[in-house]
């Protein structure tokens, strides 16, 4: 079955093959012996280290390492052992290279491996992809959403053209996590309409764990988890920095973010960095019109400070993230009779020209992020971490029409507002990587408050929650298979304030969680070419406040919809294979996952009509049924020249409601993409030179409920897209590296499944991007 | 030598120190950490500005020839949306072939006493229009009031012919900046359908 699947994939990605992709020649590896300095022997668990790309690899018992999926590049190599120097080298990739590295052994001296690798290392037998350092210079100035979409398996699930949350094989909002640096986000996550509250400027890498990961963080990831992380601190001295620019011509958008990074030399140990971004976007256009109203403002800034010694090492951290995002005006429906005319309309019931201002409806969101981290190495074998979060969440949603009476309208307050602050606690311990065996533990807290003003969308309440957890990881002597397992205990507590209208009070409710998350996987390595990857693992989810307490019309959804306080936590079995293969000029990523979803939560459509002073509106009911969701990922590159290189990916996903025996609503629709590009490794002073073009199919969402939405999903569509860029050195240190893009190119009208303002409007028009970033 | 070593403890006991005060200074700043509801416990206050709702729509019916009985007829909503099911959805009863005047009026029950919605409605009377739409009734339905330049839908003028069974249906609709005198620009505020008896 899942043979001719895939069989049935390869097939159609050869038949669309006059189309094309983006990351082209990140398939070289660097290999080579660590070897000491003095008496040449093989250093074993030696750890080579790229800065640039936060990753590396550790060697085996006969010195030898391996760091694979390096593009055209020039990388910093940082090669550490126990009682060495560290050996930083700089190593240009044109090919896939052998390299030894030398170094020097005083064994008389301090252990100087701290590298800045965070403390507990996450399941990673599930299918961990990343952004390339290309592909994230692409993404500069859009939302961590719409970034993260270059990974096969990745989604949007959008509101208009400026709010886009991430979807994983299918699910989305309470059921993905993501980690701004190391701390999972607790914002109002659960909303569909409510990106996540993120600066994707502060990342050094995007990437993305698909499958069910419970161990390391907990209740909710029952899908993946994405993870924001920034460049490790400076440890040598120096001041480095970072400039971003971009500008797109749809919406008038600019952004610019700066970063400093910088280390006191004298006092050894010391760094800090600077970071800020400013974003300013106007009413986007369709092919045909303006879409009123959908302006962006945003306007983050962080810094960070640490201090790092041999054997223990403090880093404190604070984000803050403001914007305010437009909401499309003529999204706005008073009742069904309102959206049915919204349907039929062609064009938005309101027009608009470009303009930068945002008016009602609008979103002011804040979020405040405070972070710090300690480690303390506990002699030879370990290493003890800590880590302490405060998150705080305001989230005010302002209605399109203010208020009639007139002196509460004068104030102009927000018809909805929410207020989440958010207290994570951590303390693991790591075991060195000496022999086989590998064991790290750690305990989790967290305690939350939510509190809302105006319209109780949903209610008041309090959370406080335990985990524990252990990770044990064995790898063979040679390297070459590896075998862990995780175990974690949750407990959570929570008591929720529900506004009483009748009775003028507050009704409180409790709720105790219990749950255990498990992971089993194994990697096998056979030889330098192939990996392969197989995952079962164990996850949980309790029902969000909404779920429990959702009682009313939701004017976005055009729908009243009911909770249930009786709901019961959701449990995953997630199961993914996954096999990587690469070749000198070949490479294929194939990732297949059945993720089984006993009382999986969602809004079932039931009879009859709800009556209200707007009219009748559909009914839907939280429940919960078993559910499946099946898939392939895959991504297929092929360099047919040294300059000449084609990349495919493509998403398949079956999402079935085993109960009901229909498909489950709401889900991304099968798609393609292909990128052709062409590469030049330099040319006079300019490197990395490359163009590209690249076509992405989006196939029509067939498999919907019957009678589950207001109208059919929209039809298939492909775009296509050109981009070319180049680096230019400017001085010694200093480069430029330029990105420009021709997005949506034959400015084609389409709507797309996964937005939720696809009964109003259609989709972005054509959009110039440039990109500028300079490193000094 | 050891006041080199002792410096380097100073130094790095003061970093440390320095770390920890930049870590309580942020930890205090905008730290309304212990957000209760407004009353988690008794005290009954509401939350701070409560949605503003409409609960209910009265229609009042006066012949204006005097000699029929005035009628009153109601939809009543008291928690809402959602919630409990309509409390109150009455049927229009007319006398056939009589002149009559109606005034519709707008409340939220939900708040004690009750908030006269309709006067907000008079107030901003150039953003909103009511608009009466039948089918198979035999009545002629005119506004008879303005806001000026439009008729606004309060105050209506009612005149039925022959028997007959058919709905009414009342919308109000809000068209800041773009009413026109007709019913479809706008958001509906309300709609209700009212089964309608001339007899």
């Amino acid at each position: 079955m899942l043979h001719s699947k895939l069989l049935f994939v390869l097939v159609l990605f050869l038949s669309t093959s006059n189309c094309f992709t983006q990351t082209a020649s990140c398939n070289y590896t660097l290999s080579g012996r660590v070897i000491d300095e003095h008496d040449k022997t093989p250093l074993m668990f030696a750890t080579v280290y790229v800065k640039e790309l936060g990753r590396g690899s550790v060697s085996d018992d006969k010195g030898n390492y391996k760091i694979e999926n390096l593009c055209k590049d020039t990388y910093t190599i940082i090669v550490s052992h126990l009682g060495c120097d560290p050996v930083t080298e700089t190593v240009t990739i044109t090919k896939s290279l052998k390299h030894h590295f030398y170094p020097e052994h005083h064994a008389e001296e301090l252990k100087q491996f701290t590298l800045q690798e965070d403390g507990v290392e996450e399941i990673v037998s599930v299918s961990k992809k990343e952004l390339s350092v290309k592909e994230l210079n692409q993404s500069r100035g859009e939302s961590l959403g719409e970034s993260l979409k270059t990974i096969a398996g990745v989604t949007t699930l959008n509101t208009g053209s400026s709010i886009s949350k991430p979807v994983i094989h299918g699910l989305h909002s309470d059921r993905v996590l993501i980690l701004n640096n190391g701390i999972r986000q607790e914002g109002q996550q659960w909303g569909n309409e409510h990106a996540p509250e993120i600066d994707p400027y502060i990342a050094d890498k995007l990437s993305v764990i698909k499958g069910a990961d419970g161990i390391r963080y907990g209740a909710n990831a029952i899908a993946g988890v994405v993870l924001v992380e920034p460049r490790a601190l400076r440890d040598s001295s120096g001041i480095n920095g970072e400039l971003n620019l971009a500008g797109a011509s749809n919406g008038r958008l600019g952004v610019s973010s700066a970063t400093l990074d910088g280390n006191v030399g004298k006092l050894k140990g010391l760094s800090w960095r600077l970071q800020g971004t400013l974003k300013r976007s106007g009413n986007v256009t369709t092919p045909n019109y303006y879409l009123k109203n959908t302006g962006l403002k945003e306007y983050n800034f962080s810094w960070a400070l640490g201090y790092n010694k041999e054997k223990y090492g403090v880093e404190t951290f604070y984000s803050k993230f403001n914007t305010d995002i437009g909401i499309f005006s003529a999204a706005h429906i008073g009742n069904l009779t309102d959206l049915q005319r919204a349907i039929e309309a062609s064009e938005p019931l309101e027009s608009a020209d470009f303009t930068y201002d945002i008016n009602r409806p609008l979103q002011h969101i804040e979020h405040e992020l405070f972070k710090v981290k300690a480690y303390w190495l506990t002699g030879d074998i370990g290493k003890l971490n800590f880590v302490y979060a405060r998150q705080y969440n305001l989230r005010q949603e302002y209605d399109k029409h203010l208020p009639r009476n007139d002196s509460i309208a004068a104030l102009n307050l927000p018809e909805l507002q929410f207020e989440i602050t958010t207290h994570l606690g951590e303390l693991s311990w790591k075991q060195n990587r000496t022999s086989a065996f590998n064991t790290q533990i750690g305990v989790a807290t967290i305690n939350q408050a939510n509190t809302f003003e105006g319209r109780e969308f949903i209610p008041a309440f309090r959370k406080y929650g335990t985990g524990v957890f252990l990770i044990e990881k064995w790898r063979s002597k040679n390297f070459k298979l590896e075998f862990e397992t995780g175990l974690r205990y949750d407990y959570i507590y929570q008591k929720v304030y529900k506004w009483n209208r009748s009775r003028r009070d507050y009704d409180s409710y409790d709720y105790t969680y219990n749950n255990v998350s498990a992971s089993v996987g194994a990697i096998y390595k056979p030889n330098d070419k192939l990996t392969s990857r197989v995952n079962f693992g164990m996850a949980w989810r309790p029902p969000n406040v909404s779920e429990l307490f959702s009682d009313g019309l939701h004017h976005g959804a055009a729908a009243v919809e009911y909770g249930d306080t009786n709901l019961i936590a959701e449990r995953a079995y997630n199961t993914i294979v996954a096999i990587d293969y690469v070749n000198k000029d070949f490479l294929i990523q194939i990732e297949g996952y059945y993720n089984r979803i006993n009382d999986f939560i969602y809004l079932k459509p039931t009879l009859p009509a709800t009556l209200t002073i707007r009219g009748a509106f559909p009914t839907f009911n939280y429940t919960q049924v078993d559910a499946a969701l099946t898939g392939v990922d895959l991504k297929v590159s092929y360099q047919f020249t040294n300059h000449l290189t084609w990349e495919g990916k493509t998403a398949f996903l079956n999402a079935y409601n085993l109960t009901a025996n229909e498909w489950l609503v709401g889900m991304p629709a099968n798609r393609f993409e292909n990128t052709l590009s062409y590469e030049f490794l330099k040319i006079n002073k300019l490197t990395d030179v490359y163009v590209e073009a690249g076509i992405q199919s989006v196939l029509k969402q067939n498999q919907v409920p019957d009678n589950s939405d207001y109208s059919e999903p929209p039809n298939a569509y492909n775009l296509l897209s050109t981009g070319m860029g180049f680096g230019i050195p400017i001085a010694k240190k200093q480069k430029l590296i330029v990105d420009f893009k021709i997005k949506n190119l034959l400015n084609k009208t389409y709507r797309d499944y996964l937005n939720r303002f696809r009964y109003y409007a259609d989709e972005m028009g054509r959009n110039y991007t440039l990109k500028l970033k300079l490193t000094f | 030598m050891k006041t080199i070593k002792t410096m380097t403890r100073i130094k790095t006991y003061s970093i440390l120190i320095a770390i920890a005060l930049t870590t309580v200074m942020v930890g205090c700043s905008k730290d309304d950490d212990t957000p209760e509801p407004a009353a988690p416990s008794g005290g009954g206050t509401t939350p701070v500005h409560e949605e503003e709702l409409i609960t209910s729509a009265i229609l009042n019916f006066v012949d204006t020839a005097g000699v029929q009985p005035s009628v009153q007829v109601a939809f009543r909503d008291p928690d809402g949306d959602g919630g409990n099911a309509p409390t109150e959805h009455d049927t229009i009863r007319l006398v056939a072939n009589t002149y009559y005047t109606a005034t519709i009026q707008l409340l939220n029950e939900s708040e004690s006493p009750a908030e006269d919605i309709t006067l907000e409605v008079q107030q901003e009377d150039d953003e909103h229009l009511f608009c009466y739409a039948q089918s198979n009734t035999n009545v002629a339905i005119t506004r008879t009031d303005s806001d000026g330049t439009y008729e606004v839908g309060i105050a209506t003028f009612w005149s039925t012919g022959a028997a007959a069974t058919g709905e009414t249906t009342v919308t109000l609709k809000h068209q800041p900046d773009v009413k026109d005198g007709t019913c479809a620009p706008g958001d509906t505020d309300i709609e209700i359908a009212f089964v309608t008896e001339i007899q």
